[in-house]
């Protein structure tokens, strides 16, 4: 049972097309996220899916009904604000249960209803306050059981955590999670925090300028980006693009770059680089692909060692960042914290390409897919 | 010892808060002057007015002149004093504020809150009516009364106000839910609510500082007006301020000046009587929405 297709759908004010054709599909219980920079459509995808916008073209289907041009209130979805938009004059009792009242649920069902959502939320001592006598994580609770108190088809949720601070984000990260995995209900959460995209989703879809990027598991953007934008876009810090040149190393392509020792670099699909040799590409290589000389991987395929000149070396307590220069491009590595080094210092690295990608200069383009 | 500095009152701290204490009891006594005078003269009769100087005390209270502008003092034709106009006004004020201040809010829940095609363009030439002239519209307004068959009476003018008042109101309802966040109303339209339930059962509870500002604002306007209520009221339909102005200009032999002033403050006293009870709401709503809080 496929629960959310998104058709074609686009949207535009004007001149101006926010949403060029959108296509999106998920089932039944799937967490998926829309991550994206700002100005890239996800909220406006968010308030089309919510009714809150029109579209200008396509179809949406909630559960095999069409509900493009469909009132918010008939299409049984809940959702989540960034600002909570709590009633201001109501208590959070009456706040969770006005969705419920609206819909001529009986008094006493209504009370029994709050008080679930409280338990579950442990917000059963605020239900006489009003909002603006909670914290901003209590808001957040409250926003939350609003929309679960109506047990619709599917969430929506607009941001829900960038009002919060950073600790408090974590927890309720875990917390939402949590609370996917018990209920089970189709999930659709918009972000522009990566890092929330990949510990919640079943499948991020990427969106930049209206169109989206890439759909896929956390893994797979992760692992397998579709262009350089969404290989930049995803992980902390960034996947490191370096240009390299393409040669011919034992008559298979490799590239070749210079650190402080020029190095040729085996690529797990070289016929991919064959119409691409003497020109320079872009290697994406994820920071922890750039380690120090680690003894358990001397002499494994795709791994090679390279001197390099520390520019800057961060530590972030479990791993160093080390800084360094390729080609005119900043590079980071992550390493070990014992293995130390001064910036200006000559280092060993250990550079592990079996998962590296290359994209097209140019066009930005996988050039390996 | 304590080595925290003392603060120093030195002596020119004090000259300097007593001159100021000094400026504004002055600045207070111009403001409150007129009054005092119109309320001096009230009291004293009209021998005492013509041999005493303004500022000079009544001899003794004398309430005689408050009576017959309530309701002895020729106004024109007929010598009943302010009193059934008094109640004119409240017949016109009521209904008009009321209306207005209803629309007003209806309008600007929709301009901010439902935009539609063409929305900004309606509010824009809604305000144009803000700086329309009272003159300009006398004859077109007199010909559309006749027309609407209510020409001289109570519901015309409430009719004249209401559509003059609702520029104002207006503005001020759309300024003060410009800065409701949208978000409010769409968590209400997902959580089922329509159109006028979440006019009234959100927008509204949280409207009470724009609301007591609008009908401030309003009373004050209707019940001071004087231009519309002169050329549009009939013989019978004055508001308070024609009569007093016929009671002023309507004199059989000396001129009562006592009456004249008591009959202006009592025309006066309904605004008077709002400011103070909702006045600090009018500071606190001019602000609202200044501080987010």
């Amino acid at each position: 049972m496929a629960n959310l297709v998104i058709e074609n759908v686009k949207k535009r004010y004007g001149q101006n097309e926010i949403l060029k054709g959108i296509n999106i599909s998920i089932e039944t219980g799937e967490f998926l996220i829309l991550v994206g920079p700002s100005g890239c459509g996800k909220s406006t995808l968010m308030n089309s899916i919510a009714g809150l916008e029109e579209v200008s073209d396509g179809r949406i289907m909630i559960d095999g009904q069409d509900v493009t041009f469909a009132s918010p209130k008939d299409r049984d979805i809940a959702m989540v604000f960034q600002s909570y938009a709590l009633y201001p004059n109501m208590t959070v009792a009456e706040n969770i249960s006005f969705g419920l009242e609206m819909r001529k649920v009986p008094k006493e069902e209504r009370e029994k209803e709050v008080s679930r959502v409280a338990d579950m939320l442990q917000i059963g001592h605020l239900l006489k306050r009003k909002p603006a006598q909670l914290s901003g994580g209590q808001r957040q609770r409250v926003a939350m059981g609003r929309a679960l108190a109506r047990r619709p088809k599917m969430y929506l949720f607009d941001e829900p955590l960038s009002n919060l601070d950073a600790k408090l984000r974590v927890e309720m990260r875990t917390e939402i999670k949590k609370l996917h995995q018990k209920l089970g209900t189709t999930i659709v959460y918009v972000t522009h925090d990566q890092i929330e995209a990949m510990t919640l989703a079943d499948r991020i879809a990427v969106m930049k300028d209206g169109e989206v990027q890439q759909l896929g598991t956390p893994q797979e953007i992760y692992d397998d980006p579709a262009n350089l934008f969404v290989a930049g876009f995803m992980g902390s810090p960034a996947m490191n693009f370096i240009p390299a040149q393409v040669v011919e190393q034992n008559g298979v392509c490799a590239l070749s770059l210079k650190t402080q020792s020029n190095v040729v670099l085996p690529f797990p699909k070289p016929d991919a680089l064959s119409g691409h040799l003497g020109q320079t590409v872009l290697l994406g290589l994820r920071p922890e692909m750039i380690t120090e000389p680690q003894p358990h991987k001397e002499g494994l395929e795709f791994v090679v060692k390279a001197d390099i000149e520390v520019e800057v070396t961060e530590p972030m307590g479990a791993d160093t960042m080390i800084v360094t220069r390729i080609e005119n491009a900043e590079v980071n590595c992550r390493s070990n914290p014992a293995y130390s080094a001064q910036p200006g210092d000559t280092i060993a690295m250990m550079f592990d390409t079996s998962k590296a990608v290359v994209f097209d200069c140019e066009t930005e383009e996988r050039l390996d897919k | 010892m304590s080595n925290i500095a003392k603060r120093q009152t030195s002596t020119l701290d004090k000259v300097l808060r007593v001159a100021l204490y000094v400026t504004l009891l002055a600045m207070a006594f111009v403001y409150l002057a007129p009054f005092i005078v119109m309320l001096l003269t009230s009291l004293k009769d009209v021998e005492e007015i013509r041999t005493g100087t303004l500022l000079s005390l009544p001899a003794s209270l004398d309430f005689y002149a408050w009576g017959k502008a309530w309701s002895g003092a020729c106004t024109g034709g007929t010598c009943e004093g302010i009193a059934p106009y008094f109640l004119n006004s409240f017949q016109i004020v009521i209904p008009a504020v009321l209306i207005s201040t209803i629309v007003g809010a209806l309008n600007g829940y929709v301009i901010s809150h439902w935009k539609f095609r063409g929305s900004n363009f309606f509010f824009a030439a809604l305000l144009l009516g803000c700086f329309i002239p009272f003159q300009v519209i006398l004859l077109p307004m007199a010909k559309t009364l006749g027309w609407l068959g209510v020409a001289n009476t109570t519901s015309g003018l409430v009719f004249v106000h209401v559509v003059y008042g609702v520029a104002f109101t207006t503005l001020f309802f759309r300024n003060f839910y410009q800065a409701v966040p949208a978000e409010l109303v769409k968590a209400a339209r997902l959580d089922g609510a329509g159109f006028f339930t979440i006019f009234y059962r959100i927008i509204l509870p949280i409207s009470t500082p724009i609301i007591v500002v609008t009908i401030i604002w309003q009373f004050t306007q209707i019940w001071n007006d004087f231009l519309f209520g002169v050329a549009f009221s009939g013989f019978d339909t004055q508001p308070v301020t024609v009569a007093l102005n016929n009671l002023v200009n309507t004199s059989f032999g000396g001129k009562e000046y006592n009456v004249d002033m008591a009959a202006a403050i009592i025309a006066a006293l309904p605004t008077l009587l709002v400011y103070v009870l909702a006045g600090k709401y009018f500071v606190r709503g001019l602000t609202a929405g200044a501080v987010k809080g």
